[in-house]
Formats: structure tokens, C-alpha cells, sequence
């Protein structure tokens, strides 16, 4: 076979692959890539640098030169949206996946080992679990004190506080579920260590499982995310995190409503792609998911 | 007597686990590495204010006696006193809590007919553009933060049909009609949230229940479709949705801060809220221990009701 045909071919292989996946996944896979396209390349070509003032007539509603309007202090809501894209995403995928991390080895780890261990951990993950999950994020922000204020790290810190527990939770039950079957035993008589069994036995099958919470999780970090920064524990301005902006621009609800339709537009759309695409990608794997957990 | 052995076991656990909150709270608050007293005073803080407050919440006592103080007031009912305004914490939280009851028991009242009624037409209508319809609407409230559902309602309500106040402040004197008029915006963005949940839960649930057999028998006999709808076919559906419902409670102690602090509704949640921005330390340790103690009774709710509603233990009690 020579080269040539080669290209053509993946073509047709992806081409064959999108036909047959479930329609969730691809309407939910275009949302989310619109919204990572402009998240990456927003910057760019927004029309206005987002923290630039007296853009426009302060409170002007939508208009071809400010299609979400302008702010209080003249900024243009659509560059700031455009520009505060991936911010959201980079917070809400990086908070997500140092949750998983640190959830995945505890659950694993605490189901293979079992006994006190086991006991202690899921004991504390249930108490950290049982604090409502915003309260949980607004008391950790406020225990950190007044030096992390609106520090990035500490919304990524806080993210993965509040998903490490309940990640765990998810693991643990698929390790228990795992550890009874041969190879494991097996790999136990060997002597292999425990970091290794987990390593080379559990996780891989438990890939599946922690797959589908990654994306349920992901799929609700945004909104987390803009809940502490709309409350004013998450993001400090002058970022253009969307929850920060519709906070701020609350008070301009009256006179140019469409500086927070806008934002909102965004950040629900963003959270519709990625619960669509969840939902697709649960069903290829044959499990049932319920979106957008709490 | 097994029913009552599983029901005292889970009672147990959740004893245990709300005493382990409660050293999580004290232990992130006030032992933490870091001085408590600068972290609350921040760029206010002088060396007099300092002593001064390390004196009223006794820093230098060891941290385990504070511990064993602030444990044993909880238990005789006593959650101390407030640093910003010195009164009882009791006497802040008790019409905090009563207006944040009222506005639960307000949004559950919306929360019934909106999730049963959508339900029930997409189990009736299955598949059928209504349905499909339906499942977009609720797609898109589930994916909706309540922060941003409830500026949306504002915007509708306040600034395009002034029906409702843009900000529901009430107090002990505000007449009813007033305080009804303040309290539906918050309920009904409750209940919205709430709901969504329910009815994609509830449309799968009444599907496999109207297909069952007993279902197609009573069809069979010619009973009327609401009748084999209203009365057979949803009762038996209903049960795992109770799950939810549970769970939504314990959703509740977290959406009502949101909620409440768009909508200035001077409840539990704003008083949270409140609490942590004015790092009022005792009044934060109180609300969030609160709001931990309705989380975990909601889902020993729950527990106790599918150990009650499992047949497979019917008659064991």
C-alpha cells in the first residue's frame, strides 16, 4: 500500500466514526469546539483589548461594533467575554484533573488496601463530602486568607478540593468491584507492591469509570467556577472570568441587559456542550451517566 | 429487628460523620498553620487589636480545650457569640433560618407540579416531538448555574414586566402580600433547579413502569389513561425519584446561598455569605456546621427510606 492512499483513507475512517457516534456527541463535540476555538484564539481578534475603558458610550446596549454591549466603565462585554474563555476552560480542566488525580489514587488505593486505612479515608471523605460543596469551596477560599485572594491556583486548588472526595468515592467502589478478580490476586501473590497493582491492575480498569467522571465533573467546574467568582470568593476583578463579569454587570441589568445575557449565553452554551458531549461519550462506553451532578 | 439494626447503624454513621465535620471545620479554621487573629483582621490589624481579639477567642489557650469549649457548647445548644455584632448566635440565626424554611417549603410547593407535569407528558408522548422538546428544555436548566438562571429572571421580571421587587428584602414586619411578592423570584429559581433533576429522572422511571405488565393489565381492564397514569403507573415511579427529592434537600442548604445573595433575601445562605466575607469566625463555624447537619440528615433521609421501601425486607421490622 503506498502513501498516497493513506490520508484519504483516516479520512474516511473518521468520516464513518462521526456518522455512527450517538448525536449527542456530535452536536455537544461542535459546541465544545467553537468554544475552545475561541477560547484559544480569542485573544487574538477580539475587537477590543478587554481591559481597554471609554471603548463606547458606557451601559450602550448590543450593536455591531459592541455585540454584547458596553460596561460601566465603557470595556466592550464581548472582548472581555472572547478574552475570558480560556481562563474558564483552563480552570475548570486543570481543577478537574488534579481532583481526578488526587480522587483516582485515593479511592484506588484505599479499595485495594482495604481495612483501617480504607475505613479512616472514606470516613473523612464522607465528612468532607457532607459539607454542601459550595460552602466547602467558599470556606476553604476564606480560611486561605486574605493573601490568595483571587488567586488562580487557589480557584484550581479549591476546584479539586471539592471533586478529590467524591472522585474517591467513585473509584473506591470500582476498585472494590475490581480487586476480587483473578489477575489481581494473582498479581498480589507475586508480590507486587501496592503502588504497582494499583498502577498496572486497577487503574487500567477502572479507566472507563474515571473517564466519564472526568467529563461529568469538567462539565460542571465552569459553573462552579463562576458561582465563587459571581459570589466575589473566585476570580478578582479585573479578570474577565464570566461569572465575575455577570456579577458585575448586574447592575446595569435594567439598562443594557444584554452585558449579562451575553456572558450567561456563553457560559451556558460552553456547559450544554460539554454535558452533550459527556452523555455521547458515556454511551460509547455503555454507561449511563447522570449529567451535571452536584 | 434487622430494619432497626440498619436504620441505628446509619444513624450511628452519620453521628460520626457530623462529628468529624465539625472537627474538619474547627481544624481548618483555627489551627491551621498561621496566625487566626492576623488572618482575620488582615490589613487592619494592629498589635492592640490583635491581643485584643486573640484575648475573646482565647488563641492562646491549646487548641484542644477551645475544642472541647466550643463542642460542648454546640451540645448544650449554645453556638456562642458573634464577633462582628457580640450577640447570640441564636438569636442572629433564628429568623435567618425561619425565612429560609419559608422559602424552601415555598419552592418544594413549586417544585411538585413542575416536575411531575413535564414528566408525566414526555412518558405519555415518548419520543414524539414534545418529548424531545421537553428533554432540550431541561438539558438546558440543568446546564444553567442558578446564579445566571436567577439574573435571567430578574432581567424578565424586573426589567421587561415589573411584576416582582429586584431585591426581596423582608424583615419580621413586613406585611404578607409584600413578603409572598418578595419570595416568589427565589422559590421559583429553586424549584426550577430542583425540578430539572426530577423530571429527567421521572420520564425514564414512568417509561419502564408503563411498560411493565401490571401496567398493560390494568390498560386492559379499560381503565381511563389518567386513571392507569395517576394511579397506577406513578405511585410505582415515584419511589426512586423520593431518592432525588432527598437530594435535593441537601442541594438546598448549598443553592440557597447562591440564591439568596442574588435576590438579597435576608436567609441562611446570605447569612453565610455574610459570615465568611466579614470572617466573623464563630458565626462562619456555626453556619457551616448548620448547613452539614442538613446535608447529612437529608441523605439519612434518604437511606432510611429505601431501607423502609425495599420489599426484600418487608415484615423483618
Amino acid at each position: 500500500m503506498s502513501m498516497v492512499d493513506a490520508a484519504p483513507r483516516a479520512q474516511g475512517r473518521i468520516r464513518r466514526l462521526w456518522r455512527r457516534a450517538p448525536a449527542s456527541l456530535r452536536i455537544g463535540g461542535l459546541i465544545l469546539l467553537a468554544h475552545i476555538v475561541v477560547a484559544a484564539t480569542g485573544p487574538f481578534w477580539a475587537p477590543y483589548d478587554q481591559a481597554q475603558l471609554f471603548t463606547g458610550p458606557p451601559l450602550s446596549p448590543a450593536s455591531w461594533e459592541h455585540p454584547f454591549g458596553v460596561d460601566q466603565l465603557g470595556r466592550d462585554v464581548f472582548s472581555r467575554v472572547v478574552e475570558g474563555g480560556h481562563i474558564v476552560l483552563l480552570l475548570s480542566v486543570s481543577g478537574t484533573f488534579l481532583g481526578l488525580l488526587i480522587g483516582a489514587v485515593l479511592g484506588l488505593v484505599s479499595g485495594y488496601v482495604g481495612g483501617w486505612f480504607d475505613e479512616v479515608t472514606m470516613r473523612v471523605v464522607e465528612s468532607v463530602i457532607s459539607i454542601p460543596f459550595l460552602v466547602l469551596g467558599l470556606l476553604a477560599i476564606s480560611a486561605a486568607g486574605p493573601d490568595w485572594s483571587g488567586s488562580p491556583l487557589l480557584v484550581v486548588l479549591v476546584v479539586a478540593l471539592i471533586y478529590a472526595p467524591r472522585i474517591a468515592r467513585m473509584a473506591r467502589a470500582a476498585a472494590l468491584d475490581i480487586v476480587t478478580r483473578d489477575f489481581v490476586t494473582i498479581a498480589r501473590l507475586r508480590g507486587e507492591s501496592v503502588w504497582s497493582v494499583v498502577r498496572r491492575e486497577l487503574l487500567p480498569n477502572a479507566t472507563g469509570v474515571l473517564l466519564v467522571e472526568f467529563a461529568v465533573r469538567a462539565g460542571y467546574a465552569p459553573v462552579l467556577i463562576g458561582s465563587l467568582g459571581f459570589l466575589g470568593f473566585g476570580m478578582r476583578p479585573p479578570s474577565p472570568e464570566w461569572g465575575l463579569l455577570i456579577s458585575e454587570n448586574r447592575s446595569l441589568l435594567v439598562a443594557a441587559p444584554i452585558t449579562v445575557v451575553g456572558p450567561g449565553l456563553m457560559l451556558a452554551s460552553l456547559v450544554i456542550g460539554l454535558n452533550l458531549f459527556t452523555e455521547g461519550v458515556a454511551r460509547i462506553l455503555g454507561r449511563s451517566v447522570q449529567i451535571a451532578q452536584r | 429487628m434487622l430494619v432497626l439494626r440498619l436504620i441505628a447503624g446509619r444513624v450511628l454513621v452519620s453521628l460520626v460523620t457530623l462529628w468529624m465535620v465539625s472537627v474538619l471545620v474547627f481544624g481548618v479554621l483555627e489551627i491551621l498553620p498561621g496566625d487566626v487573629a492576623s488572618r482575620i483582621l488582615g490589613r487592619e490589624a494592629t498589635p492592640e487589636r490583635l491581643a485584643a481579639l486573640r484575648a475573646e477567642l482565647h488563641l492562646d489557650d491549646p487548641a484542644i480545650e477551645r475544642y472541647g469549649r466550643w463542642l460542648g457548647g454546640i451540645l448544650r445548644g449554645d453556638l456562642g457569640t458573634a464577633l462582628t455584632s457580640q450577640r447570640p448566635i441564636n438569636d442572629i440565626l433564628a429568623p435567618r433560618i425561619a425565612n429560609t424554611l419559608i422559602l424552601s417549603a415555598a419552592a418544594f410547593a413549586l417544585y411538585i407540579p413542575l416536575s411531575l407535569l413535564p414528566a408525566a407528558i414526555q412518558a405519555l408522548r415518548r419520543d414524539r416531538p414534545v418529548d424531545h422538546a421537553l428533554s432540550a428544555v431541561t438539558l438546558v436548566f440543568v446546564s444553567m448555574p442558578e446564579f445566571l438562571l436567577a439574573t435571567l429572571l430578574l432581567v424578565v421580571f424586573v426589567a421587561y414586566v415589573p411584576l416582582f421587587p429586584a431585591v426581596s428584602i423582608v424583615d419580621a414586619g413586613t406585611p404578607f402580600w409584600e413578603y409572598a411578592r418578595a419570595i416568589v423570584l427565589p422559590a421559583v429559581t429553586l424549584a426550577i433547579v430542583m425540578a430539572v433533576y426530577a423530571v429527567r429522572m421521572l420520564r425514564d422511571n414512568l417509561i419502564e413502569v408503563l411498560d411493565s405488565d401490571f401496567v398493560r393489565m390494568a390498560e386492559l381492564k379499560g381503565l381511563s389513561r389518567a386513571r392507569v397514569l395517576w394511579r397506577h403507573a406513578l405511585p410505582n415511579a415515584l419511589v426512586p425519584t423520593l431518592n432525588v427529592t432527598a437530594l435535593n434537600i441537601a442541594y438546598l442548604v448549598g443553592g440557597v446561598v447562591v440564591v439568596e445573595k442574588v435576590f438579597s433575601f435576608p436567609g441562611f445562605g446570605s447569612l453565610l455569605i455574610d459570615a465568611l466575607q466579614l470572617r466573623d469566625l464563630p458565626l462562619i463555624e456555626a453556619t457551616v456546621l448548620i448547613s452539614a447537619l442538613v446535608y447529612i440528615g437529608a441523605n439519612l433521609l434518604a437511606d432510611v427510606g429505601a431501607i423502609l421501601l425495599n420489599p426484600r425486607l418487608r415484615g423483618t421490622a
